[in-house]
Formats: C-alpha cells, structure tokens, sequence
C-alpha cells in the first residue's frame, strides 16, 4: 500500500474526526513515566518516549477486569444469578502503541483465542481494536526485538504504521482496518517517500543480540535440571514488576468480590512469581521456592511455548523486564544461558 | 447526609472489663445513644490494626477500642502492649487523612458504668459531628 | 567508595579460602546503567565478581532470612541495621554471619539521574561513571557532570547511620556521619495538612501504584510466610487495583514495619513506577522515636518498641 503523509498541523484534526468513530487510546505521561490510557476528547497521545514503563497489554486486557455481576438480594427477580458485566465494545484505536508491544498481541493471541478455547473478554477488546503503531527510530540499548521477530519497524501486529518524520508523520496502512482508520481520520496524501531506508536505519541501532535457535532443540528435563538457576534465581525478589510489565504475560486469577448483597467476579493480573499462583488447597506449593518460580518464568517464555507452538518464543525482546528488575536479572543473559547449555 | 442519618460504630471491648461496663450500664438501666456495634475481645492486647481497617472498610463510621486500666490487664501486660501499638496506629491513620474524631481508645473497668456512658455519649457526638466516613470504605465499585 | 570492591574481594578470598564462611553475598556487576544484581560466591576463584560501587542500593539483609549457612554479608550501615534486627526477631544466628561492614556515602538514586534528561523527550543513560566526588552520566546526546552528593537517593540524604553498627571487620576507614540533618521536614508538612487535604495527597501518591508488591518484597523486614494480602480466610484486601485496596496494603505494609524500619530506601528503589512510600514507614519512625526514644537497629541488646513498653508511655489521646 502507499505511504501516506500526514503534516502535523493535521494530526489533532484528524484524531479529533477519528474520535468520532473510535474510542482513542494513547500514551500519556503521569508523573514520571509514560502510559496507554483512554484519551479525553480533543487530549492528545504524547510521543516523548522511548517505550511507555508498562506495556500496553491492558488496553486489550485490563489489570482489574469485572466479568459477572450478581446480586443475593432475595427481593430482586434475577438474584443469584450471575450475569455477563456489560462491556464497551465499541471500536477503539491504539494510537502510539510500539510495534513489539502490537506483535505481543499476536503471541497472546495464542491463548485466548484458538480452537479449544475462546476467551470472550479479551477477544472482543482485541477485535474491537485498531492498532496504530509509531516506529520506532531509536531504540534502546535493552531492547532486542530483532532477536525475538520482530523489529522497530515492525508491522506484524499493526494495523497502521506511523513513522515521526519531523515536520510530519509518515502513515502506511497494513490491514483493512488500518486503512479505515486512516480514512475516518482523513488522512490520504499520498506520498513516494520510501521508509526502508529508515527501517535499515532503527534495525541496524538495535545492539543487543540474543540467540534463540537452539532453544527448541534442548531437551526440557536438561534445561529444568540445569544448575544455573539457583544462581539466576538467588537475587530474585520474587515481585511481580517483571510479569506485570510484560506485554505477553497473560496470567490472572479470579476473585468473587461481595459487598452487602450485591457483588461482581473479576479477574486481575497475576504473576508465576507469587508463591500463591500455585498454591494447592491442600497447603502443598508445587512451586514452594524462588528458584521453582524464576525458572518457571523463564522455561514458560523461553522453552515451553517455543515447544508448544513451534513459532519462536513468548517474548517480544521489548526489554521491559530488564530496565525494571529491581535486582537487574537479565533475560538476555538467561536465554543465552538456556540456548548454549549442554549437559 | 440524609437528615435521618445516625452513626454506625464499632466498638472492640476487653471482655474483662469494658464489655462488663457496658452490661453493667444496661443493668443498672443507664440511658446511652444506640449507635455502637459491640464486639467481644478477650483483650486489649489482641486487637489487630487490621480489625480496625476492615470495620472502617465495612462502612464504619467510627471505631472505638476499650481495654482495661494500665495495671489492672487480666493478662497483667496486654494492655501495655497494646497502648503502644494503638499510640502509632491512631497516628498513621490520622496522618493518612482520617479524621481525627473517627478513632478512640479508651480504659473502662468493669465497675465504671458511669464513665462507659460518658465515653460511649462522647465517641457517639464526636462522630456525629463528622458524619457519614466515606474515605476508607471499600464499595462495589465495578472496574473495566 | 568504588576502591572498595578490592578489600572487599581480598576479605571474601580469604574467608571462603580459611573455611570461615560457606559463601559470601554481595553484588556483581549489573548489565545496565546503575544497577547490580545481588549475588552469592562460593568459590575463591569466583571472586572477581564481586564488586562495590554506587548502586548497590538494594538490602543485602533481605537475603540472609533463614538461611542455614554460614554466611559472609557485605553490609553498609543501613544493612548492618537490618541484619541487627534480623538477629533479634530470629532470622538468622549472629555466630552465622561474617559481616563485612562497608562505610557508605550514600547511593545514587537512579531516578534523579533519570530526571535530569527530561527536557521533553526521554533520554536513555547509556552509563554512569563516578570521578572524585563527580557523576558523569552519558547520553547519545552527551555527557553531564554533577556533584554526587545532589544525586544521593532520598533516604541516603537524610542517612544518620552510614557506618555499620555491627561487623566483623570494615573495608575502610569509618566515614564521617552526616550531622544536623532534619529528617522529618515533608513528614511534618504531611502532617500540618487537613484531613481531605492528607487523604488527596495520598490518593495521588498511589495512583500508580500495580500491587506488584516489589516494595514489600525487596524489604528485609517482610519475610512472613504468608502475607496479610494473601490471606483468604478472611481476606483482609481485596486484589483488583481499587484505590482503597491499595491504601489498605499500603498502610498495613508500613505498619508492620514499625519500629523496625532502618529507611534503607529499598522500597522505594524498587518501585517500577516510583512512588515514595516511605513517607509512611518514617512517619511511623518519627512517632517511634518521638513516643519511645527507639531508632530501629542499633543494638543487639534491646527488645524493639513493640515487644516492650514503660508503665508511663504516652496515653493522652486513650479516654
């Protein structure tokens, strides 16, 4: 498809008309950093960031989510009976969302929606949505998402590309729904401006390199039984910042919550790294210590969905976890620990 | 505040003393306001901050802990511990923004029934006088 | 402060060479700017990973919590203090320990630094090097140069404990203590503030906050085997992101540090988004000391202040 141009002094224009068709979501910065949030009408998303601190997983699968309502007001028709929570399933677009965190999409996508199973929360979210990537020009020195396939410039996961060109944004429509969105936002200056070169350019500044191919040829039992994890697992503090953070981990636990007589069951986040994520009602934790939960992390991400799906890891090489581990455990250094290792 | 709104309180009382106090008052048919929730501790000692919380999480206009005189803990100590801890609870969660007539404390032997209806009359007016809490309370609300 | 790395590395060979110690706990290098990652040696020949510098901000004593072996900790005063009271509530046996006390200048706070570059855009530090008393951070846009002392972390500006209170032998000369230093002056703002005023400013300070539970993880004194938020029966906060549950963890966090908090700052390190929630546990180190003459940590002889009380404590506010 061809390159559109957008000037600038057009962009708040035609957000504003896309607002019409579509619920926007964009960056926003909040005290120190930045985050994907529903845009007010007329607010503009803020392009001043590397990458916003967590990912953008929640606009399609928020942290806190209600499913059912329920009431156990006797004098109510319809009381304990749970009901579906009404939700907004109106179309939204993604504006600004980073081309690793779009392609973390499509990896989660595995999981909630495939053949045995339908999730219908997340589905209607992610159907519901229009992701307009921005590319990335300069990433930083922890991400290494040309290692795990993708890349700055990415368009696995998009719908549209935008790319900051100075004086205006470049936009290539990649899907229908990209080229729709770019038409209810007016924007249709064709343009022969070539972005391979720019791509060229961002792919070549990417400096970490991670190695990855040897991963679905190692034996699960050797990697589980390795003797590197109770040194990668020994600073671990066993938060959940690293999975929470994580644009493909797509964890979450379910909770009833009543007050008075009526109540909602809700599902939120949760983290392999809570001793309580596997706990069993009997009080036996299958994964009672540190070291069980960092290596499930890592084996989950790195070995297990590389086995299961035979597509490459489940992991986007955003490189969130790295800049926010409170006790720097690199999953660069775990992977090439896992990758070269031989018994 | 709907003009008919009266004050929910809770009241955690040391069974060795303030619970008698209160029986005691009821006995002796002394009149006081009906707005405490009364639950049974077996000490001063044994309340816990999150006791507190949840009454004021449920709703609670106010909260009201009695135990026995310095001196007079039917486990000689409780109370002394207790004092300590109630000194920094009271402080941290006035200094988080809680109203400061929302949380008392208070000795009451199981002989001062005159005094449990004096404090029970004074926790009763100081939470009147700031209506209905609504800063801690956890409601239904329903998110995303 | 980074020419300690060499003692420390000469004590740890030489304790794991005599048989005086099953492994030594300290920090090896991080893989980005300002960051090392706790570590354990158990090797003489793996000594040359240990190192010491200006961001090993993080409580090694949060590593000792009921370990069996004997163990070499490289302590800077606000970790002795911890590793204090880790021996008075039972975590770990003094006779286990062979401390390693490390007199400290304060670490550098990571989002200081960060903040410096925020001129619109965000700007990567691509490194962080330390020259006489000088930070020099690197961006693609350049080099700044600044006094170290103005990029100390909040709690080491304040810090009136730089030497460790106990060891078994130091890596330098004691440092001088910092003196006259106002420890409480936002606490007192805080709590000059009206009520709706104090509950608006912590609404805020919380906004952001993920329940991720770093601050309680990373903190030495939280080592309960089952945390009040994961208790079920009955559960005592509820686990969406409802400003009220995160207040009650909040809260309750902090209060179960009382008296026991040092303001070795980990928490607030730790935090992925950067909330300052040691407005908490010092408020509730002022009335310690304030209410009971108590600082957190200091002796090995004294029962912290809960564990203990005076017949004449204060009471004015019990009816």
């Amino acid at each position: 498809m061809k390159v559109i141009k957008i000037d600038k002094k057009d962009w708040a224009r035609g957000l504003d008309k896309a607002s019409g068709a579509y619920r926007l979501f964009g960056p926003v910065k909040d005290k120190e950093c930045h985050h994907f949030k529903e845009l007010d009408k007329g607010e503009l998303p803020d392009f001043n960031f590397s990458n916003t601190r967590l990912s953008a997983k929640a606009v399609v699968f928020p942290q806190t989510e209600a499913m059912f309502e329920y009431s156990l007001d006797e004098n109510k028709a319809d009381h304990h009976v749970m009901k579906e929570c009404g939700k907004n399933d109106a179309p939204r677009a993604v504006i600004g969302i980073r081309p690793c965190d779009a392609f973390a999409f499509q990896l989660v996508k595995r999981n909630f929606d495939n053949p045995e199973y339908r999730d219908p929360w997340w589905v209607k979210a992610y159907e519901s949505a229009t992701f307009v990537g921005l590319a990335c020009k300069n990433p930083c020195e922890t991400c290494f998402c040309t290692s795990a396939g993708g890349g700055p410039f990415d368009e696995k996961g998009l719908d549209a590309l935008l790319l900051d060109a100075g004086e205006h944004f470049l936009a290539k429509a990649v899907t229908e729904k990209g080229k729709k969105f770019l038409q209810n936002a007016g924007w249709n200056t064709e343009t022969d401006a070539d972005i391979e070169a720019l791509k060229k350019d961002a792919e070549s500044k990417i400096s970490s390199v991670v190695h990855t191919d040897r991963l679905k040829d190692k034996t699960t039992m050797t990697l589980y039984d390795a003797p590197f994890w109770e040194e990668a697992a020994f600073a671990c503090l066993n938060c959940g910042t690293c999975t929470y953070s994580c644009p493909t981990c797509w964890c979450f636990d379910i909770q009833d919550e009543t007050h008075g007589k009526s109540g909602f069951r809700m599902r939120n986040w949760d983290s392999c790294m809570y001793p309580l994520f596997t706990l069993h009602g009997s009080g036996h934790n299958p994964r009672g210590t540190k070291i069980h939960r960092v290596r499930q992390r890592f084996m989950h991400k790195l070995k297990y969905y590389v086995d299961k799906y035979g597509d490459g890891i489940q992991c986007v090489g955003c490189g969130r976890c790295i800049r926010l581990c409170p006790v720097n455990i690199d999953i660069r250094n775990i992977c090439e620990k896992m990758n070269s290792y031989e018994l | 505040m709907s003009a008919n709104w009266e004050p929910k309180i809770v009241a955690f009382f040391c069974n060795w003393c303030t619970y008698g106090a209160a029986d005691l008052a009821g006995v002796s048919r002394m009149q006081y306001p009906p707005n405490i929730r009364v639950i049974r501790i077996p000490c001063s000692g044994r309340m816990s901050p999150k006791f507190i919380l949840s009454a004021f999480r449920n709703g609670a206009d106010g909260v009201w802990v009695s135990g026995c005189h310095p001196g007079d803990c039917h486990y000689l100590e409780g109370n002394y511990y207790a004092r300590r801890k109630f000194s920094l609870f009271k402080n941290l969660i006035e200094y988080m923004g809680i109203e400061p007539g929302r949380l008392h404390f208070s000795w009451i032997s199981s002989a001062e029934a005159t005094k449990f209806v004096e404090v029970v009359t004074g926790v009763t007016d100081a939470v009147r006088a700031l209506g209905p809490h609504e800063k801690f309370v956890k409601t239904n609300v329903k998110v995303a | 402060m980074s020419n300690y790395t060499d003692k420390i590395r000469e004590i740890s060979e030489r304790l794991l060479k005599q048989g005086k110690v099953d492994m030594v706990i300290g920090f090896k290098k991080g893989t980005v700017p300002m960051m090392n990652e706790p570590c354990f040696v158990k090797k003489p020949e793996d000594i040359s990973k240990l190192v010491w510098d200006s961001h090993c901000g993080i409580n090694l004593a949060n590593y000792l919590t009921d370990r069996k072996e004997k163990i070499g900790v490289i302590a800077k005063g606000c970790d002795s203090r911890n590793i204090v009271t880790h021996v008075i509530e039972n975590k770990i046996k003094r006779e286990q320990l062979f401390i390693i006390g490390v007199p400290c200048e304060g670490m550098i706070d990571r989002r200081k630094i960060a903040s410096m570059f925020q001129t619109g855009s965000e700007t990567e530090i691509l490194s962080v090097a330390e020259q006489n008393g000088k930070i020099i951070v690197r961006t693609k846009d350049g080099e700044k140069t600044s006094e170290r002392a103005d990029l100390l972390q909040k709690n080491c500006a304040l810090c009136v404990h730089r030497n460790p209170v106990i060891y078994d032998e130091l890596v330098a000369e004691p440092v001088a203590e910092q003196k006259n230093i106002d420890r409480y002056a936002d606490i007192r703002e805080i709590e000059a503030m009206p009520p709706d005023q104090k509950w608006q400013y912590f609404d805020d300070l919380f906004s952001a906050c993920i329940r991720c539970y770093a601050c309680r993880n990373a903190c030495p004194l939280c080592y309960c085997p089952t945390c009040f938020v994961d208790e079920s029966r009955p559960q005592w906060v509820g686990k969406s992101t409802d400003p009220i549950d995160t207040k009650t963890f909040h809260f309750l966090r902090a209060y179960h540090c009382a008296g026991r908090c040092t303001d070795c700052g980990s928490c607030e390190r730790v935090c992925p988004v950067g909330i300052n929630m040691r407005v908490l546990t010092r408020k509730l180190e002022k009335d310690c000391f304030e209410s009971f003459g108590w600082e957190a940590g200091l002796s090995l002889e004294q029962r912290p202040p809960l564990d203990v009380y005076k017949t004449n404590d204060p009471e004015d506010f019990i009816k």
